[in-house]
């Protein structure tokens, strides 16, 4: 056991360390939690009220626990929605499990110390997310110290079962998948097997839930615990956890409360033991490629003239492609914001999408493109195509130094990739917005034209950061990503100029109507887009050829 | 024709190269010696534009690096001392792309592409990701690129490190036929027997400074009391 404390100890400190940062980049995490406080305090509230409304709707019936049960699977799914990737990098990415391998521990010792920072890093959202909400439902419910106390304990416990329950899967696909030949490509397929396998649980559940409960609403209604039943059907744990709330200090909460503790220290035990069994096999080859034949035909094939910069642009998309810690930190999780938001409207029974797209058809038209927009920004935000361009070439940058390549061809080449990168998670929202919800015709178009600008912005901004203090020196391609300021800063800048400007606009009765809003904001964009490209341009002419 | 004037380099609180001076003939091949962290290799990046020059100049050709970069890329072939280059592509993927970045029309290319590799013995390998080569493939692939387009200036930095005697036998003909093209090879190395073998003119550099440039007979002349090149080297390389 003591070997695996150590283990869980080391591994945690050499990835949360903050030794090796600059002071300014210490500095700028703290700037960075100052101005994101009033945002957190902002959705605080929003929350608080959301709670209260729910409650003072739902208590008559007896029906409020499924504040809790929502609350309980949603983060349930966001919980192996987030663990799938972390886990697929801690365990099987990262290059250090080899120097791990060759040291005399067991697989399950192993396995307890690569999973405590992705699996502690849970606790961030915990934290957001489920923390707030148990607290205003005690509040709401007037609810007394035992309450308190027991959501505490659940709320430590909440984590568990999900994560557990992914890196499972995981070993298990992986074990199976290690068997073909290519492990990058392998790497890369399984990933997207774990991100199809979330939506396809979405559409089960939805399928299940969608053709009786329409009818059985009012019925479930007016029976104790029937929307909890319902809405915890495939989630024991979270229906457990809620009934423990509801009933806080009675002997029925103990009861369920030693379940949901009991299930918990069940799926840690099977994970070592699952773990114990089948990690190696997942890991052990994992890196090396295959051998192919080649001969003049693929010889011809292969060899043809292209343009440089579309030349530049595919060798990105290929090294993108190839190496699995880009594929899954720069195509999964842009594409993230857009697939979640998918899954969580496909959640939703057809009957509330009517109601969301009634209750835009009612909005005004510069509200709902002012919450569009919004939404976009949020989606686009953190684009780690961008936030990664230069750095991502690490060591090999100095090619592009000692070649006749012009410096706007390579920038331009990076520029395109964060920008594509962006158009498909536009895509994705704008058929959402048409197929899902039917948001009216001008506000769409009007929206779509201003985020393809904002797409563009948000990777020269990117770009331009990531310029400026780029990080070369890796030997881990998760460094890129890992523990660097340059993503938070995009979206900090962003969180400000776009909050800022969508808040005024919306606050402003003096502006109406789409077509203004449209041209304000546009306005905006097109300055920003300027300024982005004349510093840009300052810093390629200053910077490019110095960076080593 | 290469000529360095009184170039300088500056690492924080370190001074690598010390107003080098340098003029390198057409047509010659060009050694260019010196002791680890001679500033050898710093004197190769700040001449192919890797590295920005402190102090002086440096011209190929008649065109000074600093001033017209990209005409100077376009003639020079840069054999970097690793081999840290794109290692996600394929072998020949990152031919095509050489080939892209010096406009070679698609004809030459497969020509040249399939001669070049297949001198080395790497043609058959050339589907595999260059990550999955060896130090010396990935020495040959490297090579194999920047003699795509016959450079007029060659310049390789160590470039029979790692190299099996057969590839070092060819890479040395490949010098030669290049420098009898009336083209420069420019190289640096350690490794004396090479120098002596191959060289049409050498530099020796010790702290970042000439110690020594001239022909090969010249040199033996001028230290005719050492009857052998190591004694030479390590004479002209002591650091007092
Ligand atoms: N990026 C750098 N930062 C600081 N110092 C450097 C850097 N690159 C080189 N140096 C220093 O400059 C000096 C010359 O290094 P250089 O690589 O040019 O030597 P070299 O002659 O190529 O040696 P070798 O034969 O080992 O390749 C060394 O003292 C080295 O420490
Ligand atoms: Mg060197």
């Amino acid at each position: 056991m003591s070997k695996t404390w150590t283990l869980m100890k080391i591994m945690a400190k050499m990835q949360l360390s903050l030794a090796g940062k600059s002071t300014s980049e210490k500095v700028g995490y703290v700037l960075l939690t100052l101005v994101m406080l009033p945002f957190g305090a902002l959705i605080l509230s929003l929350l608080n009220n959301l709670i209260s409304t729910l409650y003072d709707v739902l208590s008559p019936t007896g029906n409020e626990n499924i504040i809790l049960g929502l609350v309980f699977v949603s983060v349930t799914f966001l919980f192996i929605f987030l663990s799938i990737s972390t886990v697929l990098s801690s365990f099987y990415f990262a290059e250090d499990v080899e120097s791990f391998i060759s040291l005399p521990f067991q697989p399950y010792q192993i396995l307890m110390g690569k999973s405590t920072v992705p699996f502690l890093s849970l606790y961030g959202t915990n934290a957001m997310l489920l923390l707030p909400v148990l607290l205003f439902y005690g509040l709401h419910s007037e609810a007394g110290a035992a309450y308190y106390g027991l959501a505490f304990m659940i709320w430590l416990l909440t984590p568990v079962i999900p994560f557990v329950i992914t890196a499972i899967i995981v070993m298990f696909i992986m074990r199976f998948a290690n068997i073909s030949k290519n492990k990058d490509r392998t790497k890369i397929v399984v990933g997207l097997l774990g991100f199809a396998f979330a939506i396809g649980i979405n559409v089960i559940i939805r399928l299940d839930s969608g053709g009786n409960a329409g009818e059985d609403m009012a019925a479930l209604f007016m029976q104790q615990n029937g929307l909890l039943e319902l809405i915890t059907k495939f989630f024991p744990v979270a229906y457990f956890s809620s009934i423990a709330l509801t009933t806080a200090s009675t002997g029925t909460a103990a009861l369920y409360f030693l379940l949901v503790a009991g299930l918990s220290a069940g799926a840690i035990v099977l994970f070592m033991t699952i773990g114990q069994a089948t990690y190696f096999k997942g890991v052990l080859g994992l890196s090396g490629g295959k051998r192919s034949t080649f001969n003049d035909k693929t010889l011809d094939e292969n060899v043809k003239e292209t343009p440089l910069l579309w030349s530049l642009v595919l060798k990105e998309v290929r090294t993108i492609m190839r190496t699995p810690t880009f594929f899954t930190q720069i195509v999964v999780q842009s594409l993230f914001f857009p697939i979640f938001l998918v899954i969580i409207l496909f959640m939703e029974s057809s009957g509330s999408l009517d109601q969301i797209s009634a209750m835009l058809g009612s909005w005004d038209g510069k509200i709902v493109l002012l919450a569009l927009f919004g939404l976009t920004i949020v989606g686009l935000g953190i684009n780690p195509a961008s936030f990664s361009s230069v750095s991502r070439d690490g060591k090999s940058w100095f090619n592009y130094l000692y070649l006749p390549i012009p410096a706007r061809t390579v920038i331009g080449s990076k520029l395109l990739i964060a920008f594509a990168l962006n158009l498909v998670s536009l895509l994705i929202l704008a058929l959402v917005a048409v197929f899902l919800i039917g948001i009216p015709v001008w506000p769409l178009v009007n929206w779509l034209f201003l985020s393809i600008i904002a797409a563009w912005v948000t990777s020269v901004g990117g770009l331009l950061i990531d310029l400026y203090q780029p990080k070369l020196n890796w030997t881990d391609e998760r460094e890129v990503f890992k523990g660097r300021f340059a993503g938070l800063v995009v979206f900090a800048i962003e969180a400000v100029i776009f909050g800022g400007a969508i808040g005024i606009l919306w606050n402003m009765s003096s502006v109406e109507g789409v077509w203004i809003t449209s041209l304000i904001l546009f306005t905006l964009l097109i300055v920003l887009t300027a300024g982005c490209h004349f510093g840009l341009k300052k810093l390629v002419d200053q910077k490019y050829d110095k960076i080593l | 024709m290469i000529q360095l004037n009184n170039v300088t380099k500056n690492f924080a609180g370190k001074q690598a190269v010390k107003g080098l001076n340098l003029t390198i003939p057409d047509g010659k091949i060009f050694g260019f010696l010196g002791p680890n962290g001679a500033g050898k290799s710093t004197t190769i990046k700040m001449m192919t534009g890797i590295l920005p020059i402190d102090e002086g100049s440096i011209t190929l050709n008649g065109m000074d690096i600093s001033k017209q970069p990209m005409d100077v890329k376009r003639v020079i072939g840069y054999v970097p001392d690793r081999s840290d280059i794109f290692l996600r592509l394929k072998g020949i993927e990152y031919l095509n792309f050489m080939a892209d970045v010096f406009n070679i029309p698609s004809d030459v290319r497969e020509e040249k592409i399939t001669y070049l590799t297949k001198s080395f013995g790497i043609y058959d390998a050339l589907g595999d990701h260059i990550q999955t080569y060896s130090h010396g493939m990935k020495q040959k692939i490297v090579v194999s690129g920047v003699l795509l387009h016959d450079p007029d200036i060659w310049i390789l930095d160590e470039p029979l490190t790692g190299l099996d005697p057969k590839s070092s036998f060819t890479l040395k003909e490949m010098m030669r036929e290049h420098a009898n093209k009336g083209k420069i090879v420019f190289f640096s190395t350690h490794v004396l027997e090479v120098v002596e073998q191959l060289c049409d003119e050498v530099a020796i550099i010790n702290n970042g400074q000439v110690q020594f440039q001239g022909a090969m007979s010249e040199m033996r002349q001028q230290f005719k009391e050492d009857d052998n090149l190591e004694r030479l080297f390590l004479e002209l390389t002591q650091n007092e």
